[in-house]
């Protein structure tokens, strides 16, 4: 990431640079019985640790608004420490006045944009979170995200079922519980090679996240299997979405990267509802082991269907 | 494989002598298959070269030369390291699928010469097999080239085949990865070249994992954790039914034998299941670890140094093979516990209570079929 941005990392240097040789310029060195320890070290480590954060900032964002505000307002917080640390080492002629410019006109210009750029930060999140809603529904952990898909994996569905099936203890709403799986996904990865394969799990989990509501949740469970988590959903509305993604899947026209050859695909998916018997209330385990039921049976299902039809 | 088995109990047959066997350090596995694929999948899951290869001794631009061959020792360490990945628990299971179908486009590092050479065209016999006997058969004739790290022995019980998996040469962890990447590999062949998923039954003897959803996924659940022995089994049936004509395969069936052939092709099996094997086809002669070092061609000190180096020792493998007959003689021939004792060399029948239950956790009466 940073080397798309080395001009800024190129502009700070220069201007520090230059602010030490028009210093040295002007001014002389202090005795070193003059110098002021403690100062160096506070005002030192200021300017260091703006540094720092730059250099963060910088190696993790794209380039964009939001970056050109951060790293500005981050020059100027450097460059302002730096000129005060020159300040300890550096006596200055009263006549010169441009060192207190550095100093105090870079420090708020550099707040003053380092606050915008937080600003702007603070929507860009807000909208990123709108996104990543499907993905991960209020609790947040990178570790947990799945490399090919950058959905979250069966561990994170587990977790959140047992957050979440208590408060539908209570409720008259059932849970559903959608197990997703590609119909010969093997077929892909022994023709076309596992990243062909990768590649449509991603695809795939793309448009389904685009079919479905704003409270409902896509993991990766394992392999080709996904599993859908819909909150507060009977089995009529279930069933309907189900249909849904099975359309919109056998409808979709993917690409592989070396021809331009379509590829369509079909999925088989399992249902299941919590429980609405309170005796027996469900467990993650419990739900997702009748959820792989019901895809056993819907897999068996189409493949009798296929037989009567050949 | 299975023949060695029956011959443990006709008194008429002729002591077996050890064949030639591979050891942990033996470089013979083709670096260019399997290990090739799987530093392939590590890589392309954004896992650093150089984690990657740390402490295998193994340098990347070797792999590509064709000729590097790998010891169990270097496999060992390479998975060892692919298991630090965040997301390691389905490399097994990818691998799997891969074992037993040529991908269409030949990864970077095989050069397609060479590599069309043995395995390809035992690759095409069991992508050409007919049925799953067939594919079996090769299968097990070849087990050697295909992986060497797990030892295959195939038992027909009742109605149905038993496919035994066990460590050749001192797996230790790494054996759930290899084996969940065998059955993931049979099970996905059956898959393919049957058109419909065979109902296998999964045995393994580790503890179910946190990360059962690969087997829901991989393995279509069937799947037995904490059994006695790593097994696949299937019914009977399943065994000739037809498979369809493989159209799809790009090397032809009369593609030329080329002479190039891995040092893989002498070895018998490796270093620990030789040993068990010794052991089970010598039982009648209530084997030793004196006896057994001399038939070894070693002294006492240097087979133990050996078993040790395999992560061993003379009364684990002994202990092993003892255990394996008396299931198999309880289960499926239906022997007494008399029998059984005065068969294992056990001063009564007390002593072989004893002793298996502290080899399965159970009596000898509460076994019946595998589980």
């Amino acid at each position: 990431m940073l080397k798309h941005h080395k001009w800024k990392l190129f502009f700070v240097a220069m201007s520090a640079n230059l602010a030490l040789i028009a210093s040295l310029a002007v001014a002389d060195l202090k005795l070193l019985a003059e110098i002021n320890w403690l100062d160096v070290l506070s005002e030192g480590g200021a300017a260091a640790l703006a540094l720092v954060w730059l250099v963060l900032i910088l190696h993790s964002r794209p380039t964009g608004r939001v970056t050109q505000y951060l790293s500005l307002g981050l020059s100027g917080i450097f460059l302002a420490g730096f000129q005060d640390l020159l300040d300890e080492f550096i006596r200055f002629p009263d006549a010169v006045q441009w060192d207190h410019w550095i100093e105090s006109g870079c420090m708020p210009i550099g707040l003053y944009f380092l606050t915008l750029g937080i600003y702007h930060w603070h929507k860009e999140q807000l909208s990123i979170n709108a996104q990543l809603r499907k993905r991960e529904r209020l609790f947040r952990e990178h570790r947990s995200m799945d490399f090919t898909t950058n959905l979250s994996g069966a561990d994170y569905l587990r977790k959140q079922l047992t957050q979440t099936l208590p408060e539908h203890r209570h409720a008259t709403n059932t849970l559903a519980l959608l197990l997703i799986d590609v119909d010969n996904f093997n077929e892909i990865n022994r023709c076309y090679g596992h990243q062909q394969g990768d590649h449509l799990l991603q695809s795939l989990s793309e448009l389904i996240l685009l079919s479905i509501r704003r409270n409902d949740l896509l993991c990766r469970y394992a392999g080709d299997r996904f599993a859908l988590i819909l909150p507060n959903t009977g089995r009529v509305v279930a069933e309907k979405m189900a249909s849904e993604i099975s359309m919109l899947v056998q409808h979709f026209a993917y690409k592989t990267f070396t021809q331009d050859e379509s590829l369509f695909h079909s999925v088989s998916i399992g249902v299941a509802l919590t429980s609405i018997d309170s005796s027996t209330p469900d467990s993650a385990e419990s739900l997702i082991e009748r959820a792989n039921l019901a895809l056993l049976h819907a897999k068996e299902k189409r493949r009798m269907a296929m037989q009567q039809a050949a | 494989m299975s023949h060695n088995l029956h011959t443990a109990y006709e008194d008429v047959s002729p002591t077996y002598k050890p064949g030639k066997y591979f050891e942990i350090d033996t470089s013979f596995i083709p670096a260019h298959q399997w290990p090739s694929t799987m530093i392939d999948l590590a890589l392309s899951r954004g896992m650093e070269e150089h984690k990657l290869l740390r402490g295998t001794g193994i340098f990347f631009e070797d792999i590509a030369t064709n000729n590097l061959q790998l010891t169990p020792q270097q496999c060992f360490q390479l998975i060892k390291n692919m298991q630090k990945h965040s997301h390691s628990q389905e490399f097994s299971f990818l691998l799997g699928h891969q074992i037993f179908s040529a991908p269409a486009h030949p990864t970077t590092h095989h050069n397609p010469t060479t590599h069309h050479s043995t395995i390809s065209h035992e690759k095409n016999n069991l992508h050409n097999s007919d049925n799953l006997q067939q594919a079996l058969d090769v299968l097990l004739a070849q087990q050697i080239q295909w992986m060497p790290l797990l030892n295959l022995r195939s038992v027909y019980e009742q109605d149905r085949l038993v496919i035994y998996w066990q460590d050749a040469c001192g797996a230790e962890t790494t054996q759930i990865f290899l084996l969940e990447m065998m059955f993931t590999a049979l099970n996905s062949l059956t898959r393919w070249r049957s058109g419909e998923s065979y109902p296998w039954e999964f045995y393994l003897t580790h503890k179910k994992p946190d990360y059962i959803e690969q087997y829901d996924v991989h393995l279509n659940s069937n799947v037995q954790f904490s059994s006695q022995t790593n097994a696949m089994a299937i019914a009977r049936d399943y065994l000739h039914r037809p498979w369809k004509i493989n159209h799809s395969d790009q090397f032809a069936s009369n593609s030329p034998i080329e002479s190039h052939t891995s040092t893989a092709l002498e070895f018998q099996r490796g270093f620990l299941a030789e040993t068990y094997t010794y052991l089970q086809n010598n039982i009648r002669h209530n084997p030793n670890l004196e006896q057994t070092a001399v038939d070894f061609g070693m002294s006492n000190a240097s087979f133990k140094r050996k078993l040790k180096k395999h992560h061993s020792h003379f009364q684990a493998q002994y202990d092993l093979a003892r255990r394996d007959l008396a299931i198999m003689w309880l289960s499926q021939k239906g022997w007494t516990n008399e029998q059984v004792a005065k068969k294992l060399h056990f001063y009564d029948v007390a002593n072989l209570r004893r002793a298996f239950k502290k080899w399965t956790g159970k009596l000898p009466q509460a076994i019946e079929k595998m589980g």
